[in-house]
This record gives C-alpha cells, structure tokens and sequence, in this order.
C-alpha cells in the first residue's frame, strides 16, 4: 500500500477522532440488544434453505388435501383438517429442532460468539436473542401455514355450498338453511384457533428444548439426534407412566422420579388436540389454558436451563 | 500509578479431558501488565497459550486459578468488556450480512442507534477502506476484507483497549501493511493494543513491549528495544561512504580494541519491495 493511500487513510480517521467519544452507559439487561441478536437470528434462518423446503412442504400437503377422496363433505373437511392440522403440527415441530440445533454449535464453529461476547452482552440476553429469533420464525411459519389451510378451508366450503344450494333449490327454505348451517358448522369451528395456539406452543417448547440440549453438545447432529428421541419418548411417556404407576405405589419418590422424567421427555401427547378438532368435540377453555401455561412453563424453564448450562460454557 | 489497561495476577488454566485422568495446562502462573495507551504483543508458538490467555482476559473461558482486571474492574463481569473491542484470529462472521449491516448489528450490541451509529459506521468503512463494499455481502469478501471489517467492528464503540488475536494472520502484505499502520495510528491517539502473533518481523515493528510465551509460561517480559538489544554492539549506517574510508573506520577500529563483526551492502525488506513491486 502506498504512503499516499496511507496517509489518506489515516487522515480521515482522525477527522472522525475529532468527534465526540461514544460513551453509552452499559445497562445490566437491554432489550434493545436482545432484539438485536433476535432480528439477526430471524435473518439468519430465513436465509437457509431448509426452512424454505419445509414450508414448501407443509403447503404443498396442505394444499392436496382438497383433492383426497371423500363420501360426504363432513369427511371431506374432517380428512381436510386432519392432514392440514397434522401437517402443521409436524412441520413447526420439525422447523423448531432443525432450525435451533444449528445455532450455537455454528456460532462456536464460526467464532462468531467471541466477537459477540466480547461486546458488553450478557449470554442470558445472547441466549434470549436467538430463541426469540427461532419462536418468531415459528410464529412466522405458523401464520403462513394457517393462512394457506384456512384458504384451502373457504374454497371448499364455498363449493360445497354451493352444490347444496344447488342441489337443493327445490327443497323449503328452512331445509336449506338447515343445510347451510351444517356445511358452515362443519368447516369452520372456533376451537380450530386454540388447536392452532397449542401446536405453536409446542414447536416453542421444542426449540427451548433443543437450545438447551445444544448448549452441552459439540455438534447439532447430535442434537437432532438427541431431540429425536425426546421426541418420540415425549410421545409415549404419558402412556408409560401411567403404566407404571398401576405397577407401583404412588410414593414420595415415585413422584420425584416421575417429576424428573417429566422434566427431561416432556408430555408432547398432552399437546396434541387436533384430534379433538378434527372430531369436533369442543376443546374446554380450562383445558387450552392448561395445555398453553404447561407450553409457556416448559419454555421458560428450558430456556433458562440453556442458560445456567450456556453461563459456565468454556467457549 | 496509573490503573493499567490490563491486569493478570497468578493465572492459571487447565483444561481437563474428558474420560482421561490428565488435564492440559494451558496457562501457568501468569503475571501481566499492560499499561494505558501501549501496544502490547502476546508472542509465542502454537499451542503456547497466548489464545487461551486473550479469551480469560475477556471473560469468555474461566481461570482455573488467578484474576484478570480490565481497567482495575474483574474481566469476569460483563461490564469490564464495555471500552473493549475484539478481533478473534481468522473471524467468520455471519455470511449473509453485508458490510453495513454487519456493523450495524455489532453497534447495536454495544447500545449505539440513529444517526450516530449511522455516521459512525460511514466513518468507519471510510477507515478500512470498505465504503464500496458495503453493500456486498461478507460470504463474497476475500480474507483481506473480513479481517478489515472485523477490526471496523471492534473499533465501532470508540474503545479504549483492542484485543487482536493473530490480526495479520492469513492477510496479504498489503492488507497487512494496512493494518499494521491502523494499530500504530490507534497507539498515537491513546488506544492501548493488546495483540497476539507468532509473525515476529511485524510484531517487532509496532510493539513497545512484548511477552513470550512457552508451554503456557511467561519466559520474557518488557520493552522491546530493551530485550533485543545487543549490549556491546552498535550499527552504523553511512551513505555514498567509499572504500578507502570503510577501510579507515575498520583500522581505527580496530586501534581501539573494537572489531568490525559484519560489512555488507544494506538491503531494502522483502516487504518494502513486494509493496513497490505491486503498488496500483
């Protein structure tokens, strides 16, 4: 490099010495930086493919099963939300553990955590930063999805609907009112918009899960790997433990023991109420809120074990 | 006494293995001071522990024994990284950020928004010569380019102390000529400059004092011009001196019990003739 460029470079460098020296007071807890990592995780997982191949995916599904066979046009919108709903609930769950278990280990492999906790950020807030980053790209993926089903949803009610008033343009008023109601009631019912809430709730508590399990491991095959199995375990322990407390006396440790393996494979069956949806039957305001404070409460609460783990990690 | 820059007191790291009973060292019994508005290097080969030292200074890995201050508060705390900027060796950064946002982001971490963040990222793509890249994204920089816009992000909250960890590393001498100017410039207006290196020519250059490390030991400590001075040796340069009078120099030398060691025609460096030899 020549002096002449040298100089030119060092003489705009103090032109910007002459300004005023930032001093900004430094704050034990800043939203303002938490949002920061936040919109850059948002960023960085909107970026990779995957989320775009899944989502795809999940439309693609949702969108066929307006042609899937049908006998009547309960059937019809049963199978429709069925595989609409499943979709979701797979996918968001899928999106949260991919889309998490990358996170930290490629910061690590990147160094790109050094250069951001060598600034004045706490690893809570570093830590709260990405996992907001993951939810609002589930919240994101989540209103796509429902937008695309609840559009699918409309169509084919409004083609039913119009076949039944076709069909029936003889019959009597009321009958055909009759009719009408049965085609609404049976494509749109409130409950779908609870069962929606639970399944995002469930992909949140995923990530929590993943972001925890990925603060201890080296690499995030080992954490999908790992998420895996709480995955299918979290499916069947419901089941099991049920089981096992026919087997043996409900004791003290019983509970404790019960309580700790709650804790690592967390109930998932207890969030799946799209069957209830899909069926009809009316999901119980005390039941969604339950289910949504269990969701929140094991965020929390995984989250925060991310953190403790994350605190004492040798980077 | 004037509160150093950086203080390590009796630090020692030990990384144990996981499933062996042995335990790396990595750092043994460190002693250091840097001292406000100095350009300190950490030398020493691979391994030798100079990384592991810059990272217990800024909090990022624990010290099994010892305590590290970042002007006189405990490294450990997050607010001691507050007039601190960092350069890690070979940084990645994240590839789908440009420039701009690049620095942007890193500014925000460090509480800055608006119009001063704003002109202080223009002042600071001026410096590193990235104003036309700023819109590029860093996945299409050359190493030359993240190593610039690293420092662009370490310098962006006006710190009062730099960490460079290899900062010439993997940089052609161009870039690093840059970059070696840009530190001495930071001296000149009182930013203190901790770096590691194991280039020691350029260590050599703008250093004012130097540790060396060895298995994790400090085995030398001080001014430069102290350690690698040769007691009973001078150098003298002439110009358009002939013959006759180098012969004179060598018998008068030689008269008062002095000896002429070496006489050679003095050379330009491999550098300075790489940087003529390439100049735009």
């Amino acid at each position: 490099m020549s002096n002449e460029i040298d100089n030119l470079t060092l003489e705009r460098f103090d032109a910007s010495a002459s300004a005023r020296p930032m001093q900004t007071r430094h704050r034990a807890f800043s939203l303002a930086r938490v949002r920061a990592i936040t919109v850059n995780t948002l960023t960085e997982l909107t970026r990779l493919k995957v989320f775009y191949v899944l989502l795809v995916f999940a439309l693609l599904l949702i969108g066929s099963s307006i042609f899937m066979a049908q006998f009547t046009f309960q059937q019809e919108f049963q199978i429709l939300k069925d595989v609409s709903l499943g979709a979701m609930s797979i996918f968001t769950s899928l999106l949260a553990i991919v889309a998490t278990a990358r996170l930290i280990p490629q910061d690590i492999e990147d160094r790109t955590v050094y250069t951001i906790l060598a600034k004045p950020v706490p690893r809570l807030e570093y830590l709260l930063g990405k996992i907001a980053g993951v939810l609002l790209l589930l919240a994101i993926s989540t209103l796509v999805m429902s937008a695309v089903f609840v559009l699918v949803l409309y169509m084919r009610e409004q083609a039913v609907l119009h076949t039944t008033i076709r069909q029936m343009s003889a019959a009597p008023r009321e009958q055909l009112d009759a009719a009408v109601r049965a085609v609404r009631a049976s494509a749109f019912n409130i409950d779908m918009v609870p069962g929606i809430t639970i399944i995002y709730l469930k992909a949140c508590l995923l990530a929590a899960l993943t972001l925890f399990v990925s603060t201890f491991a080296t690499t995030n095959i080992f954490t999908i790997v790992v998420m895996a199995f709480i995955y299918f375990i979290g499916h069947l322990q419901a089941t099991a433990r049920e089981y096992w407390l026919q087997a043996h006396a409900s004791g003290l440790i019983t509970k404790i023991f019960l309580a700790v393996v709650a804790l690592l494979f967390p109930d998932l069956q207890a969030f799946n109420l799209v069957d209830d949806i899909v069926a009809g039957t009316a999901i119980s305001l005390g039941l969604f809120f339950k289910t949504a404070l269990l969701g929140i409460f094991y965020t929390a609460i995984y989250t925060l074990l991310a953190a403790f783990v994350f605190y004492g990690k040798e980077l | 006494m004037t509160e150093p820059a950086i203080a390590v007191r009796g630090l020692t790291k030990i990384f144990p293995v996981p499933f062996h009973r042995q335990s790396i060292t990595a750092v043994r019994d460190l002693d250091l001071r840097v001292e406000p508005g100095e350009v300190f290097g950490l030398l020493g080969p691979n391994g030798s522990g100079k990384s592991t030292t810059l990272k217990i200074i800024l909090g990022l890995v624990s010290p099994t024994r010892g305590r590290t201050e970042i002007f006189g508060r405990d490294s450990r705390l997050v607010e001691s990284r507050v007039a601190v900027g960092f350069l890690p060796e070979n940084p990645y950064f994240y590839k789908y950020l440009t420039g701009e946002e690049t620095l942007r982001f890193f500014g925000r971490l460090c509480g800055l928004g608006g119009a001063r963040l704003r002109e202080r990222i223009n002042e600071l793509l001026d410096l590193v010569g990235l104003t036309k890249a700023r819109k590029q994204r860093l996945g299409t920089y050359s190493k030359g380019m993240l190593q610039r816009i690293g420092l662009a992000q370490a310098l962006i909250h006006h710190p009062k102390l730099l960490v460079l960890d290899e900062p010439t590393a993997g940089v052609d001498p161009a870039g690093s000529r840059e970059i070696r100017d840009l530190i001495r410039d930071l001296r000149h207006r009182g930013i203190t400059v901790l770096l590691s290196s194991h280039l020691l020519a350029q260590a050599q250059e703008i250093c004012d004092r130097v540790g060396i490390l060895a298995d994790g030991a400090l085995v030398r400590e001080g001014r430069l011009e102290e350690l690698i001075a040769i007691e009973n040796q001078t150098e003298l340069v002439l110009e358009n001196a002939s013959g006759t009078l180098l012969n004179e120099i060598e018998g008068l030398a030689a008269r008062s019990n002095a000896r002429v060691i070496e006489r050679r025609k003095s050379t330009t460096t491999l550098e300075r003739l790489f940087l003529e030899a390439t100049k735009k």
